[in-house]
């Protein structure tokens, strides 16, 4: 255990590149899923069917292969991007689609009188979603994004793969150099658990807050 | 105020409307009276494009729509109605996430485009006016049921409409609330508002109608005064829906 306490510096900066990664990913997943939400419930039929693919395929390949295709499939088209920025791009996407989903229905659950007695004011489709629809989803939406949000800083343990060094790869690295796997190991799972349980009481004292406010 | 010509709407093929002819003059009281699905709250809904017309025509305040026109014009024409009808609900529809005052100066401040302050002194007054301005900082779920659609008509009035539409306002309400409503619509009776009110409350509505409109199968069967038609009804229709009133 002692090779994890003079390393912790080292592994601290891994654990530094999970958060960065996730959070970063998480803040332009947010956006996409909203708009993709938003064009799955209010585009025309190409742009929902669009939307819909998107989300389908996302949904139905593995997260490693879509992190594979943007660092290495895109440097056949010419496109070559640093590793991070590819843990960025693709994550992005991935969570994009699940968060749309989540999104989708949260607004979807919003009863359609809101919508009627906003309408008969004479808001236009766009201020009704800012304006009424999207405040109430957002507090439907804000525990399953915490649980989304617990799932990628886990997952972006695959990022090691294009040699971001993040938490796991950091320890790998220490492996390399020491020939010990479990000291290691077991001192990454004990940080991510760390991690994981102060988003989730962070997350549960937002969520008491929202329903607090009517 | 209100002219509706051959106004007709199906829903999956089943025709709600049939060829509607409707006229309310301004500052009139109309009550549509009906045996359930009869397309009150259809024709109602219609009046303000929460139901799109599939034929014939309104014109509301001055704003024509027909069914004929492109989608884009018509919603713009029923934008243009909505500014001026207001419009409350029987599940009050009032937004959770708002207090009182922030439901009733919502549509200032974005559709108006109002400032803040300016909102807020019209919002006071319009609570004022339904007797809540003490509960202006309060939301809706804290509200009892007969408050909040007093709320909500305080929210439709805030758009100064030049008529109102009233969908069975009371019949979500424990009846000893639904008298606080019913005397906050008098009251906009006398002030000379123009009202097309759907309601169950056959003393409202004979006291306060200058006009019974009796709708049965998506048709108009009978206009009538109200004391004529709840004393001596002309269609058989008519009289047998009093009859089960009465029963009642
Ligand atoms: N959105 C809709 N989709 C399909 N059918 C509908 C829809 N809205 C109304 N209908 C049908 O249209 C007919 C008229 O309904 P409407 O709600 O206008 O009746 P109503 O006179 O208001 O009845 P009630 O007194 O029960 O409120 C009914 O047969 C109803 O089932
Ligand atoms: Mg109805």
């Amino acid at each position: 255990m002692n090779l994890v306490w003079d390393n912790l510096p080292f592994l601290l900066k891994g654990a530094y590149y999970t958060l960065l990664v996730t959070v970063i990913s998480m803040f332009f997943g947010l956006i996409i899923g909203l708009v993709v939400a938003i064009a799955r419930l209010k585009g025309n039929r190409l742009i929902r069917g669009i939307a819909r693919v998107y989300v389908s395929i996302i949904r139905g390949t593995p997260l490693l292969v879509q992190i594979f295709i943007v660092y290495y499939g895109l440097v056949d088209y010419g496109i070559t991007l640093g590793p991070l920025t590819a843990a960025y791009v693709a994550l992005s996407i991935n969570v994009g689609a699940y968060l749309s989903e989540t999104f989708r229905g949260a607004i979807q659950s919003i009863p359609k009188g809101q919508t009627e007695a906003a309408y008969a004011t004479g808001m236009t489709g766009w201020m009704t979603m800012r304006r009424i629809i999207l405040p109430q989803a957002a507090r439907v939406a804000i525990a399953p994004m915490g649980n989304t949000f617990i799932g990628m800083l886990k997952e972006t343990a695959l990022v090691s793969a294009i040699t971001v060094t993040e938490l796991l790869r950091s320890a790998q690295l220490l492996i390399a150099q020491y020939y010990v796997y479990m000291p290691f190991f077991l001192g990454i799972a004990a940080m991510y658990w760390i991690m994981s349980t102060v988003f989730s009481a962070i997350l549960n004292a937002v969520e008491k807050q929202l329903s607090r406010v009517y | 105020m209100i002219q509706t010509t051959g106004l007709s709407k199906s829903f999956n093929g089943l025709e709600v409307l049939k060829s509607i002819d409707l006229r309310v003059a301004p500052k009139e009281i109309v009550v549509l009276l009906g045996p359930s699905g009869s397309g009150k709250s259809t024709l109602l809904r219609s009046l303000n494009g929460l139901e799109e017309l599939d034929g014939g025509s309104l014109e509301v305040n001055g704003v024509r729509v027909e069914a004929g026109m492109p989608s884009k014009k018509k919603q713009a024409g029923f934008r243009e109605i909505r500014r001026h009808t207001g419009m409350v609900f029987q599940q009050f529809n009032l937004y959770p996430h708002k207090t009182a005052l922030g439901n009733v100066i919502e549509s200032l401040m974005t559709v108006k485009k109002m400032k803040k302050a300016e909102a807020v002194q019209i919002g006071e007054r319009l609570l004022d006016r339904v007797g809540l301005l003490v509960k202006k900082d309060e939301y809706p779920s804290r509200l009892s049921g007969g408050q909040q659609q007093r709320v909500a008509i305080a929210r439709a009035l805030a758009m100064e409409p030049a008529i109102m539409l009233f969908d069975e306002p009371t019949s979500a309400l424990d009846p000893e609330l639904v008298g606080e409503v019913l005397e906050v619509m008098r009251q906009l009776a006398r002030d000379g508002m123009t009202m097309v009110i759907v309601t169950h409350e056959m003393k409202f509505a004979r006291q306060v109608a200058n006009r019974v409109v009796f709708m049965d199968g998506g048709v108009i069967v009978e206009e009538q005064e109200p004391e004529i038609f709840f004393q001596n009804p002309k269609s058989e229709r008519s009289r047998k829906f009093i009859n089960q009133l009465q029963e009642h």
